[in-house]
């Protein structure tokens, strides 16, 4: 019979063109460079079990000039749309924005390496690192080989984002469904945009990687030499804060100047230099700015604060914009002459933007060695503040407006009669905004008084990684399938907690149960700022290996496609399922075998809501904290209630399971416990055999025993299969609490998966390793 | 005019608002009349007092008083526990919230979906944004009440901004009064 060929469309074979389809590293598979409906199935698939649940922030719609329109009680608006498929569209514009915030650090990262090194700078990410880019390669097809093949990879991404922001216009998507596919696309293409970022900074700043043991810096204000002039670099972006380090190197000047960094730039040039400080996360931001010890603050781009240049006016300290993203209505000196720049920074306190990184950090180095001698601004004596604090009448209108809904009136009066102690929680709690010195009507200045609350405390954190290694993926991939590792958890995003203290009690908790413990961003930063015993943080008590019981700090922000990444190098080098344009493979596999489980705890920008997205396409559920109902959306399921119809491929028959595992893909807890007891559950997989079972059930137990008083989970019974699986130390109450449900053994799943289950192209045999 | 929250994250953007109430007679009459209410207690209620009493024993007590069944949410169940009662179901907030917008859901006691929801002790901001999954997708089939004293604009019916706690007490003693009372 005469082979029948499918002529490629045009687009096809361009796609085919940009991905070098006829190198034969492995077979292209169904997906190369999918646009919008390409994985469409596989999100209906997910939304089946996961539905969004939506929390509107506001009932109206007020994007267009029909409105504004009230959405409430199953109205529509004047185009049509309900109240569910607005919040679905604000999630996508939300998911967008993160998506484009990285895939625009990213542009700019290439170009700056590419200006410097050309395009055919080689991707080299060390000797343990051979498959550098599992994002990139699982999403597009392409293996990049070079920057100039990372520039198309970004340029495929920017495509995508101007079709799904088309979709968010009057009259377009009417199907919240649709909405959430569209989401997810976009939360799918910021991990690619995210990889493209981290490997152009790994190669183009020479980054730590395929190592572990990264040095371990210093962290916390107190461990800034405020006797030097002070560099305070804020944002993410470190191609200005890399060459503020060059010029310091080369000028003989590494000694004379400090340089400190707020937020993931703080975590970049630690990468670079181990002599940089990290003050600490966003929640910090304010309150050192405001302490006016900073004599030059660098911005580049988010997560900064917007009023930078009014708030360093105040303090006295010059501010340099180094990027097109965040230029402040400041004068654009980049083509000015650097010493008339630094002349009317140091004489009229004037703040410039500066876009040629090279300048930029010239003029910061200069203007801080110039104005530091003058510097007036210091700490605040506890005497002083204790006078200022008695202003405070208790009135309550910073609690009114406190988004972590703090009584900081409280605080401040006590610590005007000398107790000092509710203040110094209330500073563990705060999440730096400002708001309640801008509403105090009798303008007490929260934030100085709150300096005598601060800890003057330094910690350790170890300096960001990169990739996760291809041979601690070859050593942990099976234990981690079966479950005998019992989950890699990994903590990410901002710092909008409950309190700061949180997350580093978390990591405390699952390090010590042989968890992987992945960090990045602001969560990898609070992770080092408490001390446990011998007064060591978890980056010193822990090992920094990916392994049971290693607590790693991946990196920045873009880092967290290396986390992504790690999960689809599980199945790609461990299960040896191939992964080129074969996303719905890797996430079928992910979501069914890999036990993964993402902390979004303090999650609060669009950056996040697109990561922990981005993380739920690929099948890794994220537990958020009580902050994150304020996204609007969460994909949970109905329980033991829902579908959880797998395929058996082993069989090749359609089992109902009747496990809900993983239970949700976005859930938000009230507190750290019920999170503690959440981690463990969702970190549950079908494929776990009764070794991992029983191991993973013997945390869920313990750890709810341990903050839900004793019994055992209401839900147990849902995830015992067999006698097996019952953890030995529990084997009596268990058997005795089955017994009174009636509870009946169940077959395990052989080989799990939705393929299968629901309309796809992908035959099952592709599953089937 | 409207009524302001306490907590201005939670100040409403929209068109339908609370009833405000600080009448704990009629707070009772809409819990007596309802069919099957449901108390969803928070963790709060395990550290808010008054004079010295904590708010979680004014939660059983109405529960008891009006044999209510109880929803604990976060670490409420290992207080109960504690202090000698099982609640009926143990979910977060995010989900029984999630079960109550199904009209077909059977509630705690398999009896059949609930009518009224009863939040108590959740952190404002999360309790305002469940109030909201259920103003806009269960308003065919319940109504929400809040025992807080903030008041929630996404509730059916909350209380006022109670500017002192003594306001807060008499009429969470009221109700149970109340509610004790055969209708």
């Amino acid at each position: 019979m005469a082979e029948v060929v499918n002529k490629l469309s045009r687009k096809e074979e361009e796609v085919r063109h940009l991905i070098r389809a006829d190198d034969l590293w492995e077979p292209v598979g169904p997906t190369p460079m999918p646009e919008i409906p390409s994985l469409r199935s596989w999100d209906m698939r997910l939304l089946k079990t996961y539905k969004p649940w939506y929390a509107p922030f506001c009932d109206l719609c007020c994007f267009c000039t029909y409105g504004k329109c009230d959405l409430s009680e199953g109205r529509r608006g004047a185009c049509g749309l309900d109240i569910a498929t607005q919040q679905a569209r604000f999630i996508l514009i939300a998911c967008l924005m993160g998506c484009s915030a990285h895939a625009g650090h990213a542009g700019h990262i290439l170009e700056y390496l590419i200006d410097k090194y050309g395009p055919d700078k080689k991707i080299d990410l060390g000797t343990y690192i051979e498959l550098t880019a599992p994002n990139i390669m699982t999403v597009t097809g392409l293996k990049p080989e070079t920057l100039g093949d990372l520039k198309t990879v970004i340029e495929y991404v920017y495509k995508e984002i101007t079709h799904l922001l088309d979709s968010t216009h009057f009259g377009q998507e009417g199907s919240y469904l649709d909405y959430e596919s569209k989401a997810l696309h976009a939360s799918m293409l910021d991990h690619v945009g995210m990889e493209v970022a981290d490997i152009a900074q790994i190669v183009g700043f020479n980054f730590p990687t395929s190592v572990a043991d990264t040095p371990l810096v210093d962290m916390g204000w107190s461990s800034v030499d405020e006797s030097k002039p002070v560099i305070l670099l804020v944002g993410h972006n470190p191609a200005t804060s890399t060459t503020v380090v060059d010029y310091l190197r080369e000028n003989g000047l590494y000694d004379k100047v400090e340089i400190a960094g707020i937020c993931c730039t703080a975590l970049e040039t630690t990468r670079y230099s181990d002599r940089a400080k990290i003050i600490g996360p966003l929640s910090r931001q304010l309150f050192y700015v405001r302490t006016g010890i900073a004599d030059v603050i660098v911005t580049d781009e988010q997560c900064i604060r917007t009023d930078m240049p009014i708030e360093a006016d105040n303090v006295g300290s010059r501010v340099v914009a180094t990027l097109d993203k965040a230029m402040y209505g400041l004068d654009d000196a980049t083509e000015w002459d650097t010493e008339e720049i630094v002349k009317q920074m140091v004489e009229d306190n004037k703040h410039f933007a500066i876009l040629d990184t090279r300048k930029a950090a010239e003029v910061a180095v200069k203007v801080a060695m110039e104005i530091a001698p003058h510097r007036k601004k210091r700490w605040i004596e506890e005497e002083e503040a204790r006078q200022l604090a008695q202003k405070c009448t208790n009135c309550g209108v910073c609690e009114w407006v406190c988004p972590n809904l703090i009584n900081i009136g409280d605080g401040i009066t006590e610590f005007a009669k000398g107790k000092p102690d509710l203040l110094r929680k209330q500073f563990n709690e705060c999440i730096g905004c400002g708001k309640c010195e801008q509403e105090c009507p009798l303008k007490v200045p929260i934030f100085k008084i709150m300096q005598v609350a601060a800890s003057k405390e330094t910690w350790k954190i170890r300096a960001g990684r990169g990739a996760v290694m291809d041979t601690e993926i070859r050593k942990v991939g099976a234990p981690i399938t079966l479950g005998t590792i019992p989950g890699v958890l990994a903590f990410v995003g901002c710092s909008n907690y409950p309190d700061i203290d949180d997350v580093a009690d978390m990591v405390y908790e699952f390090a010590k149960r042989k968890y992987i413990i992945t960090l990045t961003g602001c969560a990898a930063m609070v992770a080092g700022m408490k001390k446990f015993e011998d007064g060591k943080t978890v980056y010193e008590l822990f090992p920094p290996d990916f392994d049971a019981g290693g607590v790693v700090n991946i990196g920045s922000c873009v880092s967290n496609a290396h986390i992504s990444g790690a999960a689809i190098k599980i199945a790609n080098i461990f299960a040896a399922l191939p992964l080129r344009a074969n996303y719905e493979v890797m996430a079928d596999y992910v979501l069914n075998r890999v036990g993964a489980c993402g902390v979004a705890w303090g999650a609060m920008s669009q950056k996040a809501a697109s990561i922990g997205t981005g993380f739920n396409r690929l099948g890794i559920p994220v537990v958020l904290g009580p902050h994150s109902s304020k996204y609007r959306r969460l994909f949970l399921s109905n329980n033991e209630e829902d579908d959880w119809t797998v395929m058996d491929a082993r069989k090749r028959e359609i089992v109902d399971s009747g496990e809900p595992s993983p239970e949700h893909m976005a859930y938000v807890a009230e507190t750290k416990e019920k999170a503690m007891v959440m981690i463990p559950k969702l970190c549950i997989r079908k494929n776990d055999t009764p070794q991992g079972r029983s191991i993973k059930l013997n945390h869920y137990i313990s750890l709810y025993k341990k903050y839900m008083g004793g019994g055992l989970p209401e839900d147990l019974h849902l995830f015992i299969r067999r006698d097996a699986d019952i953890p030995l130390v529990y084997k009596k109450a268990v058997r005795e609490y089955l017994k009174e449900i009636g509870w009946q053994p169940k077959d395990p799943v052989g080989l799990p998966t939705l393929i299968g289950t629901y309309p796809s192209k992908i035959p099952l045999e592709a599953v089937i390793h | 005019m409207a009524v302001v929250p306490f907590h201005r994250v939670n100040v409403l953007t929209g068109i339908k608002s609370a009833r405000v109430i600080d009448d704990a007679s009629e707070y009772a009459s809409f819990i007596q009349k309802s069919r099957r209410p449901l108390l969803v207690l928070g963790p709060l209620l395990n550290e808010w007092s008054l004079d010295g009493k904590l708010l979680i024993d004014y939660a059983l007590e109405i529960a008891k008083v009006a044999n209510i069944p109880i929803c604990a949410t976060a670490t409420v169940k290992g207080k109960m526990v504690e202090l000698g009662t099982k609640p009926d179901s143990a979910y977060d907030s995010v989900e029984i919230v999630n079960h109550l917008k199904d009209p077909e859901w059977k509630g705690v006691r398999k009896e059949g979906n609930h009518d009224l929801v009863i939040f108590f002790g959740i952190r404002s901001d999360l309790e305002e944004q469940c109030l909201s999954v259920l103003k806009h997708f269960a308003f065919n089939h319940l109504k929400t009440m809040t025992l807080d004293k903030y008041h929630f604009p996404h509730a059916n019916y909350s209380l006022p901004n109670f500017r002192k706690d003594a306001q807060w007490k008499a009429f969470l003693e009221k109700l149970i009064s109340d509610l004790s009372k055969e209708e």
